[in-house]
């Protein structure tokens, strides 16, 4: 791209939290960017700056693409809790069904008519969704919600507390770096978190089990948004901004969802080669999950009720979508 | 990073101390110390969490998030009283060879920047406080909302300007007059 | 060269130049900062930052830990552990030549097991050994000099402050680094105490020999230090051992020296608060330059200086250990002006990214390990070396009738031990990884 980087007409800072080699950077935005650069013709440029090296603690992202700060924001939604009540929804259990592009694409179709509201202050380019919260445990082996009763899981974020204190379990939270550390010395005895980051925090290492639902169903996700700048966002002309839009679409969620189902699958794998047991959930353990964590969903919808959002009609379009394009 | 700096100097030879300096340098003691206090509550909730871990397998909900809400609250209290007695000037402890007058004009200079600092970021971050009104995010785990950490700061930038208008003053009258310049210790 | 990078390049220069007219050195990188980011998107960029940047700069768990170390550390200063560290010291080395210089020695280290901070620990212990070592007339050079080197042991022997700033910057993790140091810093009090003996070998009548004590105050003596122990495994080896975090431990720690001090009535309530109000001042510094380098770093970020550095070094041709040398012999430049946090701060955002990239042979979390304890103990240099040296200052003011020059005279054997540590650091980084390796299982 930087054959293109002198004649640029527009060049956009975006910033994230992650570092440069994670494969959020280099299989997602790096190929997003690549493709945007070239059909641009070169006249957008995206530098990339990671590691939250523009200034700032991830959770001030949002806040940073709102005021232009920078131009493009990649972060996670739980990362400033309570600015995204209804793109929540799609981070609960049962709702997330474990089909990542599904869900993806669900939050494509639901924008407009659902979801638009959170993002007032950003034009949104598109939102997606990781794996999903899965099991990964330092001495126990998990198949019945029973199992986790009274002891100590590592969690993402708000809808991450309310699943494991379903699950009769109590929620600790701690800067991702930390957890191989909590996990070796039982400062926790498992968390709820991804496959994806095994390799880069080595979990092989200090736990022994790792658990999941048949057809990689799980307890909950994480959303993320990739968002830009409103004044920027209306500042391209209408060429370039379907440059963005074509290279967001769902084709792109698709892709997006490989992307993180692939690292996945990756994670998984070198923990199994390192003598860890992976758990599926036979259908009838998984339901028993699902029944704990009925609870979650009702609890949320009756809160963002109180907060004078339709959460119900929420959580039924959430599912009906989801379901609509993981039956394709 | 000590009060090497932090010579003593007593009123002696000095105008009579002004009633209202005084009342303000005891109010930005007092908040540094209302700030320490915020430590002290922390020790006892992160050590009470960890012990309560400890035997009962069940740590204080949301310690962390309350710890790390009160410490940036706590820190900015500290601000004025780190300006008011001359800490942040720690690290220049080449001052002690100069003199007096070098010293004064150095504590004004330096005070300039203080009150600056405090001006812009007193501006700014009354902007932010309406931001999270606007968006009101909060923790996770006690939905506290993160706003109600900004009226205290904002109350601490105030508290830093007015240390910084007196340390100016202190350094600009040591200037002319030769007298130590040195923000003067307010611990009694 | 673009114009974004000349603009970095100059904000260095303008830094460097602050720094030197003694400038405050948070407020020199808030200002450069500030500016330079100003100047290279214009101004409105960094408002919008300053409306929450101070506060999501300081509402970060991991740095809450360091109040509670520096809040112990100033309780501890003031309940008369450091007279009970230094009376069990010279009932056990008292007798030898040079044995008073040897309790200080011990002593300072032992305060450094429960307080993190150098300066804290030169001038509490300075306030106790100083006067014995002058009753004793030892030369002023080793009186004054034994106790300016001694006192680094405060950030090396963990808790550290310096430690937990580094860990932070790296993003490493301070329970490891804490770990990685304690082999160190014992070393380093067995190579003080050999200095000792090898300056009063040299330089006869400078460390007469002191008074042998009874037997029942040796016992005595020895007995009133264990409360120091007991504070130390519960803090430390609570981190170690994964009992708790070590903001927790900070906590536990502060409530131990608390219930220590009051118990036996060592502790006033009057010198709570005087404890509290330096905890105001050292945190609040700690806190303002850590601002000003974030700051900073968003402007150089922007530039491109930490990179250029970074592709200067590796396109020098020079292998990794030539690297390092050069880096540290940077380091130890700058810790003549500097004091050791500001020099943390500032310089290893600049030359971490270039170490990360070298081949030492180890994967990059020892890597950040052992190249973080060799920057410790160079930056522990600094607070000995002239012109600006913090221990070396706070000591001397407490014996106002020595000259300068006689304290950084009475320094140098203890520098040139420093750098012979440095050197088997370096060699050997078993030294440092061995006990983290050992607690990761
Ligand atoms: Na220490
Ligand atoms: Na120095």
């Amino acid at each position: 791209a930087s054959a293109f980087a002198q004649d640029a007409e527009f060049t956009l800072k975006l910033h994230h939290f992650l570092g440069p080699k994670a494969p959020a950077q280099t299989k997602m935005m790096e190929p997003w960017i690549k493709s945007i650069e070239e059909e641009s013709g070169g006249r957008i440029k995206i530098e990339i700056y990671p590691s939250m090296s523009l200034g700032g603690a991830p959770p001030q992202l949002f806040r940073q693409v709102a005021d232009g700060v920078v131009d493009i924001v990649w972060t996670v939604n739980g990362y400033t809790p309570n600015l995204f009540p209804r793109e929540e929804v799609f981070e609960l259990p049962t709702v997330f069904n474990g089909d990542i592009v599904a869900t993806n694409l669900a939050m494509r179709d639901m924008f407009d008519a659902y979801l638009s509201d959170d993002f007032k202050d950003v034009h949104v380019l598109f939102l997606h969704v990781h794996a999903g919260q899965a099991l990964q445990m330092t001495e126990k082996a998990v198949h019945h919600p029973t199992d986790l009763e009274g002891l100590k899981l590592r969690v993402p974020g708000p809808t991450g507390n309310a699943v494991v204190e379903a699950l009769g379990a109590t929620p600790v939270t701690m800067p991702v770096p930390d957890l191989p550390q909590a996990l070796s010395t039982n400062v926790v005895d498992g968390a709820l978190i991804p496959w994806e980051i095994i390799p880069a925090l080595k979990l092989q290492d200090v736990t022994k089990y790792d658990i999941e639902g048949p057809d990689n169903q799980r307890f909950g996700t994480t959303t993320f948004q990739v968002t830009m700048n409103k004044a920027k966002w209306e500042s391209l002309p209408n060429d370039l901004k379907e440059v963005f839009d074509r290279n967001s679409g769902e084709e792109w969620l698709r892709e997006v969802g490989k992307v993180w189902r692939d690292s996945d699958n990756a994670g998984i794998k070198i923990a199994v080669e390192a003598g860890n047991e992976h758990i599926v959930l036979t259908a009838e353990e998984m339901a028993e999950f699902d029944a704990a964590l009925g609870p979650v969903v009702d609890r949320w919808v009756e809160e963002r009720s109180a907060e004078g959002i339709d959460a119900l009609a929420l959580v039924e379009a959430a599912r009906a979508a989801i379901a609509k394009h993981s039956s394709k | 990073m000590n009060s090497a700096a932090g010579s003593s100097t007593d009123g002696a030879g000095r105008p009579r101390p002004n009633r209202y300096v005084q009342l303000v340098r005891a109010a930005i003691r007092y908040w540094a110390l209302a700030g320490g206090l915020i430590v002290v509550g922390l020790v006892l909730l992160t050590a009470g969490s960890a012990i309560s871990n400890l035997i009962w397998n069940r740590p204080i909900p949301g310690d962390y998030e309350l710890t790390k809400h009160f410490i940036a609250i706590a820190i900015f209290t500290f601000l004025p009283y780190c300006q008011l007695t001359g800490a942040n000037v720690t690290v220049d402890i080449f001052t002690e060879g100069m003199g007096l007058r070098a010293r004064s004009a150095m504590l004004a200079f330096a005070s300039v920047f203080a009150i600056v600092f405090a001006l812009v970021l007193l501006r700014q971050m009354s902007l932010g406080f309406e931001d999270y009104l606007r968006y009101p995010e909060t923790t996770a785990t006690l939905g506290l909302p993160l706003w109600t950490a900004f009226p205290p700061m904002l109350v601490s930038l105030l508290l830093l300007l007015a240390a910084a208008v007196i340390t100016a003053i202190e350094g600009w009258r040591g200037f002319r007059g030769g007298r130590p310049g040195d923000a003067a210790p307010v611990a009694d | 060269m673009d114009a974004s990078f000349a603009t970095g390049i100059a904000g260095l220069v303008v830094l460097l130049t602050l720094i030197a007219i003694r400038v405050p050195i948070a407020y020199t990188m808030i200002l450069v900062g500030v500016v330079g980011t100003s100047l290279q998107s214009g101004p409105s960029i960094v408002l919008y930052q300053l409306k929450d940047l101070a506060y999501a700069q300081f509402s970060i768990y991991d740095l809450s830990v360091l109040p509670m170390f520096i809040l112990m550390g100033g309780l501890a200063s003031r309940c008369g552990l450091s007279r009970d560290l230094f009376r069990a010291a010279n009932a056990w080395l008292g007798r030898f030549n040079g044995g008073v210089a040897m309790a200080a020695v011990a002593a300072c280290g032992g305060f450094g097991a429960v307080c993190g901070s150098s300066t804290a620990t030169a001038s509490t212990m300075g306030q106790v050994a100083l006067p014995e070592l002058r009753r004793y007339r030892y030369s002023p050079a080793l009186a004054t000099g034994t106790i300016a080197a001694g006192g680094t042991l405060g950030i090396l022997i963990p808790p550290s402050v310096v430690l937990i700033v580094y860990a932070i910057i790296v993003e490493a993790n301070v329970v490891t680094l804490f770990a990685a140091a304690l082999l160190p810093g014992i070393l380093a009090v067995i190579m003080f105490l050999l200095t000792v003996a090898i300056y009063v070998r040299v330089a006869p009548g400078a460390g007469p020999r002191g008074e042998p004590v009874s037997r029942g105050e040796f016992v005595s003596a020895t007995v009133a230090v264990f409360p120091v122990f007991v504070i130390f495994a519960i803090v430390v080896g609570g981190i170690y051992g994964g009992l708790y975090n070590p903001t927790p431990a900070g906590a536990i720690g502060v409530f131990l020296v608390a219930i220590y001090g009051f118990a036996r009535r060592r502790l006033s309530i009057r010198d709570s608060i005087e404890a509290l109000l330096e905890t105001a001042r050292t945190s609040g510094m700690i806190f303002l330059i850590l601002l000003g380098a974030a700051l900073l770093s968003i402007f150089m970020s922007r530039a491109g200086v930490p990179q250029a550095v970074a592709e200067l070094l590796q396109g020098s041709g020079l292998g990794p250990f030539a690297i390092l040398a050069l880096v540290i012999v940077i380091f130890i430049v700058l810790g003549m002006l500097m004091d050791s946090l500001s020099m943390i701060i500032l310089a290893i955002p600049f030359f971490w990214p270039v170490i990360v990239d070298l081949d030492f042979g180890m994967p990059v979390d020892d890597l950040k390990i052992w190249f973080g304890i060799v920057a410790l103990i160079v930056v522990e240099l600094g607070l000995i070396t002239p012109p600006v040296g913090l221990n070396v200052f706070i000591i001397n003011a407490q014996a106002p009738d020595i000259p300068m020059r006689q304290t950084f005279k009475g320094v140098m054997p203890f520098f040139a031990s420093e750098i012979v540590r440095v050197v088997l650091l370096v060699a050997f980084p078993a030294v440092s990884l061995w006990l983290p390796h050992l607690l990761r299982g």
